[in-house]
């Protein structure tokens, strides 16, 4: 087991430190009488998942990162097995059998289940908890047959694409929560080392009261598929899913939902409101935009600017700053906290690398973590269970999407009364019958003579 | 001297059986048969047994005090006292017969009644594993509405502990398409020469209603400072010309709300969150008309000649929209100023008969000892004191001198204006010809007070407003329907048709 790197003395250090260079340093830290009120909570980290009875997973959704996650769970600790996987298609049954056959799982035959109604099979194959790794348009349904069979969740982010599909979620949330089970959701970032302990700062006043920030997720081009003769409209569709809206819910809610939700977490609570735009650019294949620019409202008039794009050769940032009354806390490549003059006042103590060099690389991979954690809780007979957090996280993301779409502002309100829910009617290898347009905001120029 | 012995009395035998009996006391007198042995009150009683509270699931019986006494810690003992002396003065003093037992069954009232405490300590999960997709958004909703803290467990569940005949709490595809007995239908709405009193006939049904001439005139709009019971909203009292228009002789009713309904009802809901996509498949021409009801909106207490509640602001608005063009004239919603001009029909009182409101309102014991006369105003006003906690059918009152009838009371009726209460202040000085009122608002008027209202919220110049989130506070369809108020019961609206003087014609 290994202690937070943050002990009191390591504090009081930095403290000393900073009052010595003779730079301004909040009345917390500077008076004397004041330092003793502040705590920072020890953080317990485990580096592999304690021992226990045998845990059976199984998985649903085999692509990328059901088979990650799959390996992830391995990972953790001891007497961790897959034993059911299901998928729509059977080529990535076999992708993800021949994976996990490398870390010595054998799923037998009969524990390989194909198509829409996989989930249903795997769930009742005899599994303890269930790793849902569908496209998000799936996860809702998913998740409320997993909770209905009493089963714990590792889920992926985000939990839904549409705000039907959220309030579904908090509800299988809370249902979850009434029954005890564990549910983590692959918002990893809440079960890495540096931004739990960025946060315990942060929350123990370091930068004084949150006054705004920034999260930023613009990266490159994601990948796209391309149609394929053998395929049908929905196989392409589903092959294809972080291009189309109704799987993915847009780039927003689907990748940038990391960065929104270390803004509520940091937050406590969700924005009030949203007024965004965006627009496809350059993506090659299916509805979605690919760059999102989001004003983020909170109560109290707390603003958050939210940023997102996927175009290749653009300036790239994955990161969030969180702007306080007497500091900012910066979680990028490396946390650290700076004081208003820019002065660092704190950063996140990393392992050495070989080199003796501070290395956040060393640190416990967060996507096995989170894995740890699950396996913690569920063995140790604790409650836990951040779908809640999740669903808020992605509604969030889909209150932007949709201010963006409509060039209005969206309220939490009407995310909360909205009726949206995308996706056919109807789930067959065919033609899928929805809406196809790119959304595009506001109204066009209509010339006097033509009105 | 002989009140405080009333009070002694019970208190000193109460007292005895603490002290003697102690938890065993409590526990005798807290069970079915020792309530039922002073609450004597037969249908409560077989409609308890026929609820979904005594029938479980598990063979468990919920006793009286499990809903209608706090949970022990909360209260409990003192509950327990305060309503034992209670329903020992009335066990002595009044006789069960003759109360309002239906009244008791309104939320309202039953509010007081039962502990929302009492529901959650036995339903401590509000998320079980069985709950439906319709209870799972509203059960989201009731957790998230700590802002509305009168919101309570029976908004919903009203029939949870005692049986309501035809209670409907869920969606209500069938309203309204019960068919009566085949009658005349309309081909062509009423021809109109002349201005005069005319009965208006609805195309394509068998509902017609009658359309009263209200010659135009000036009046005072509003109530002087020394009318007893004013409210500050009155005033200043303004004086007002009104053009001459015509007036439904009572407030539209559930037949010819139906009318509408079942001409023009549609299923769809469509919301714009999604830009370009969703607007491609509106229609806008058409009038598209409500959506089906949420639970049963006339409460039960049948349709026919009863003015329609429940349905909302837009919904009054778009019936008059669907009336113009179904009849081809101009039906709409009387401005706040036309509604007291019809209202008081010439009268300057309080009301539109004699009386004074101080005395109509007195209740109970007050009332009895000053014997008022009451007789008037029960001839021409439904309210609190005669309706029974209902609507009542037209033909229970006597009409004004425009020949109107249930211009107060009965139920409330919107009116087109936005709400101010200082509306009539910020108005410019001199007469006002055909006001309309403020230019903007969040509510609207609403005139005449209702059923549930005591005497001085039904008199001529009382006004109100439109509360809508209130009104919708429990419907758990999101989004909340624009159509029906899942919370108001006790407002409709009575439609205006307008006469054009220069070409005489509707």
């Amino acid at each position: 087991m290994k202690k937070s790197s943050i002990s009191r003395r390591n504090f009081l250090n930095k403290a000393a430190t900073v009052g010595a260079a003779g730079i301004v340093v909040p009345s917390i830290l500077s008076g004397c009488a004041r330092e003793t009120k502040i705590k920072i909570p020890t953080v317990s980290w485990l580096d592999e998942a304690p021992d226990g009875p045998v845990l059976k997973a199984g998985v649903i959704g085999c692509g990328g990162r059901g088979t990650g996650a799959a390996i992830n769970f391995l990972s953790a600790g001891k007497n961790l097995q897959i034993t059911a996987i299901g998928d729509t298609f059977k080529d990535r049954i076999e992708s993800c059998r021949a994976s996990l056959k490398e870390k010595g799982q054998e799923i037998p035959d009969e524990m390989c289940f194909v198509g829409f109604d996989a989930f249903q099979k795997v769930i009742a194959s005899g599994v303890d908890l269930v790793i849902l790794a569908t496209p998000p348009f799936f996860r809702p349904e998913h998740l409320a047959a997993a909770v209905a069979a009493r089963k714990h969740v590792f889920a992926e982010k985000p939990v839904c694409v549409d705000p039907v599909g959220a309030r579904s979620v908090m509800a299988t949330a809370l249902k979850a929560q009434e029954l005890g089970l564990v549910i983590v959701t692959g918002t990893q970032r809440r079960h890495q080392r540096d931004y739990v302990d960025a946060y315990n700062q942060v929350k123990a006043g370091r930068i004084g009261s949150i006054t705004g920030g920034n999260v930023w997720w613009n990266g490159g081009k994601l990948w796209h598929r391309d149609n394929n003769p053998e395929w049908s409209e929905m196989e392409w569709m589903i092959r294809n899913w972080v291009n189309w809206c109704w799987l993915s819910g847009d780039h927003i809610v689907e990748q940038h939902v990391h960065n929104l939700d270390i803004m509520n977490w940091f937050m406590g609570t969700h924005p009030v409101k949203a007024v965004g735009m965006g627009s496809r650019l350059r993506r090659v294949t299916g509805d979605q935009y690919d760059n999102f620019s989001i004003d983020f409202t909170f109560e109290n008039d707390i603003h958050f600017h939210s940023m997102c794009r996927q175009i290749n050769g653009c300036a790239s940032n994955v990161s969030e700053r969180i702007q306080g009354a007497t500091g900012a806390a910066h979680l990028e490549k490396e946390i650290f906290i700076n004081d208003l003059a820019g002065t660092e006042i704190w950063r996140y103590t990393y392992p050495l690398d070989d080199a003796g060099k501070p290395s956040r690389g060393k640190m416990k991979d967060p996507y096995v973590q989170e894995h740890i954690d699950l396996i913690k809780y569920i063995r140790g007979g604790q409650q836990f269970n951040e779908l809640e957090n999740t669903a808020i996280s992605t509604m969030t993301g889909i209150m932007g999407r949709i201010s963006a779409y409509t060039g209005k502002e969206t309220t939490w309100d009407e995310m909360m009364n909205s009726d949206l829910k995308m996706g056919p009617k109807v789930f067959e290898l065919g033609k899928v019958d929805i809406p196809k347009d790119i959304p595009i905001a506001g109204e066009a120029y209509v010339p006097e003579t033509k009105k | 001297m002989k009140r405080l012995l009333i009070w002694f009395i019970p208190g000193l035998i109460a007292g005895i059986l603490l002290m003697l009996g102690g938890g065993k006391a409590i526990e005798k007198t807290s069970t079915n048969k020792y309530c039922i042995s002073c609450h004597i009150h037969p249908a409560s009683d077989a409609s308890w047994k026929r609820s979904v509270h005594y029938e479980t699931a598990s063979g468990y019986r919920i006793a009286c005090v499990e809903c209608h006494l706090p949970p022990k810690g909360h209260g409990y003992l003192w509950a327990k006292g305060t309503t034992g002396l209670r329903d020992l003065w009335s066990y002595w003093t009044k006789d069960s017969a003759s109360f309002d037992w239906e009244d008791r069954r309104r939320l309202e009232t039953a509010r007081s009644y039962v502990y929302e405490s009492s529901c959650v300590k036995c339903h401590e999960n509000l998320f079980p594993l069985k709950l439906s997709k319709a209870g799972e958004d509203a059960h989201l909703y009731y957790k998230q509405a700590k802002k509305t803290p009168d919101l309570n467990c029976i908004n919903c569940h009203l029939n949870a502990g005692h049986y309501i005949v035809g209670y409907t709490h869920g969606s209500n595809k069938t309203f309204g398409s019960v068919s009566s007995i085949p009658k005349e239908i309309y081909k062509e709405p009423a021809k109109v020469s002349g201005f005069g009193s005319f009965t208006e006939k609805i195309p394509n049904s068998s509902v017609s209603f009658r359309m009263i001439a209200i010659p135009g005139g000036n009046y005072k709009m509003g109530s002087p400072d020394g009318e007893p019971l004013r409210k500050a909203d009155e005033g200043p009292v303004k004086e007002v010309e009104i053009s001459q228009f015509y007036m439904a002789q009572v407030e539209v009713t559930w037949d010819e709300y139906l009318a509408f309904y079942v001409q023009t009802a549609a299923e769809g809901r469509t919301t714009d969150t999604e830009g370009l996509r969703s607007k491609q498949s509106l229609e806008t021409d058409a009038i598209s008309g409500a959506t089906p009801p949420y639970g049963q909106p006339d409460q039960g207490w049948g349709l026919g000649q009863r003015p329609a509640i429940s349905f909302t602001f837009h919904a009054a608005e778009t019936y008059c929209k669907w009336l113009s063009s179904v009849t081809r004239k101009k039906y709409r919603l009387p401005t706040e100023a036309e509604w007291e001009y019809a209202c008081r029909a010439g009268q300057e009182t309080p009301y539109f008969f004699p009386g004074d409101p101080l005395k109509f309102e007195k209740k109970g014991i007050r009332a009895k000892l000053s014997k008022n006369d009451t007789a008037i105003i029960n001839s021409f006003v439904i309210y609190s004191a005669n309706s029974h906690s209902r609507t009542q059918t037209p033909d229970m009152v006597r009409a004004n001198n425009f020949g109107l009838k249930n211009m107060s009371g009965n139920i409330a009726e919107f009116c087109s204006d936005w709400y101010q209460p200082d509306a009539y202040a910020n108005y410019p000085s001199g007469i006002l010809k055909d006001p309309k009122g403020p230019e903007s608002g969040e509510e609207h008027v609403v005139r005449g007070g209702s059923y549930l209202d005591m005497a001085g919220s039904v008199r001529s110049a009382a006004r109100s407003f439109t509360r809508t989130a209130d009104w919708l506070k429990t419907d758990p369809q999101i989004p909340k329907s624009i159509w029906w108020y899942s919370d108001c019961f006790n407002v409709g609206f009575r439609v205006v048709c307008e006469f054009d003087e220069n070409s005489g014609k509707l």
